[in-house]
């Protein structure tokens, strides 16, 4: 419900880095969204389609990587990537893989990273 | 000619608000001040429950309160005589840590010893965003229908209390508030959960304890 705001700190962060570089075009985006971020990539690409228009960014693909979800369990030892039982829910419970608890710590998988972009630009 | 480059970007768009949390916390705990905040949806007696905690401690208490575009949270807070800032999100779902830091330039810090932030009616955007606060309070209501605690499952997940306002109301509307408890203790063996009326009056010293425990 706050994907306009993300849009645009994911336009800034790929203009910033698209100026640096000398860009004449960017033709990919590749942006992770943290699986438990309250955000619907497909709202967000919408926003992202209308924000980007009229900016050297207007023809990139925009592509979707999904970020596990990464725990330490309170009752077992276990850490790593929990599981996600999204049966009833699109934002997904988060359970330990070992022991089946719901007592976690959440360590990653809420984040946006823009990751990398593809660019065009004149010869060195 | 013009060639094609991979350029890595890796910037988290999440690390601005951490960054900003962070700080908003460091400042507050030089100045010894605990922050609680407290989320829930729109109507479910937030601010109810910060008039009281007001109303039935000593602290001094300082408020921010997170509203969408109206003012009316605060001025209601206001006339219990302890400072508070109205923070307008204009379009946005949650409060922020940015906005948060600006709410707290405009609090007396030095007269305080505990801020509460009211965040915007909302049970799932406030998620994403840490304020920088020591303890978060989620407050639903049974009116809000007995599934609202399993429909929403990462507030309650990531918050440290639950409140379960409203029992009185729980016959009224067909609601089972027990099935709430149960819903957020099994989604989170952690949380510690209060049933409540603020009407009545029932729940206030369970929370206010749970607070001064946190504190502790």
């Amino acid at each position: 419900m706050h994907e306009l705001s993300m849009a645009q700190g994911i336009i800034n962060a790929v203009l910033e880095t698209a100026q640096a570089n000398n860009a004449t075009d960017v033709n990919e985006v590749t942006v992770e969204v943290g699986r438990l971020a309250m955000i619907n990539p497909e709202q967000l690409e919408f926003i992202l389609e209308v924000l980007i228009e009229n900016t050297i960014m207007e023809d990139a693909k925009i592509i979707f990587e999904e970020i596990p979800v990464e725990m330490d369990c309170n009752d077992c030892d276990f850490h790593g990537d929990a599981i996600l039982d999204d049966s009833d829910h699109y934002a997904p419970l988060v359970k330990c893989p070992e022991c089946g608890s719901l007592s976690v710590e959440i360590l990653n998988g809420k984040d946006i990273v823009v990751k990398n972009i593809v660019i065009e630009k004149p010869d060195d | 000619m013009h060639q094609v480059a991979d350029v890595e970007v890796a910037k988290n768009i999440m690390d601005a608000n951490k960054r900003l949390a962070d700080k908003n916390l460091k400042n507050l705990e030089e100045k010894d001040i605990f922050c609680v905040d407290f989320v829930g949806a729109i109507g479910s007696g937030k601010t109810t429950l910060v008039e009281e905690i007001i109303d039935n401690t000593d602290y001094k208490i300082g408020v921010l309160a997170g509203d969408v575009i109206s003012k009316f949270d605060a001025g209601r807070i206001e006339k219990h005589n302890v400072p508070v800032v109205g923070l307008n999100t204009g379009k946005e779902c949650h409060l922020d840590a940015h906005l948060v830091g600006h709410g707290l330039e405009d609090l007396p810090l030095d007269d305080l010893d505990m801020v509460i932030i009211e965040n915007v009616g909302n049970l799932i955007c406030p998620v994403d965003f840490d304020l920088g606060s020591h303890l978060r309070i989620v407050v639903v209501s049974v009116t809000e229908g007995d599934d609202t605690v399993e429909k929403h499952p990462i507030i309650f997940q990531t918050s440290d209390v639950v409140v379960i306002n409203k029992v009185d109301l729980a016959s009224a509307v067909g609601a089972d508030a027990d099935k709430m408890v149960a819903d957020a203790q099994r989604l989170n063996p952690n949380i510690k959960v209060i049933k409540s009326s603020l009407k009545e009056g029932t729940g206030l010293d369970e929370i206010i304890k749970v607070i001064e425990e946190a504190m502790n």
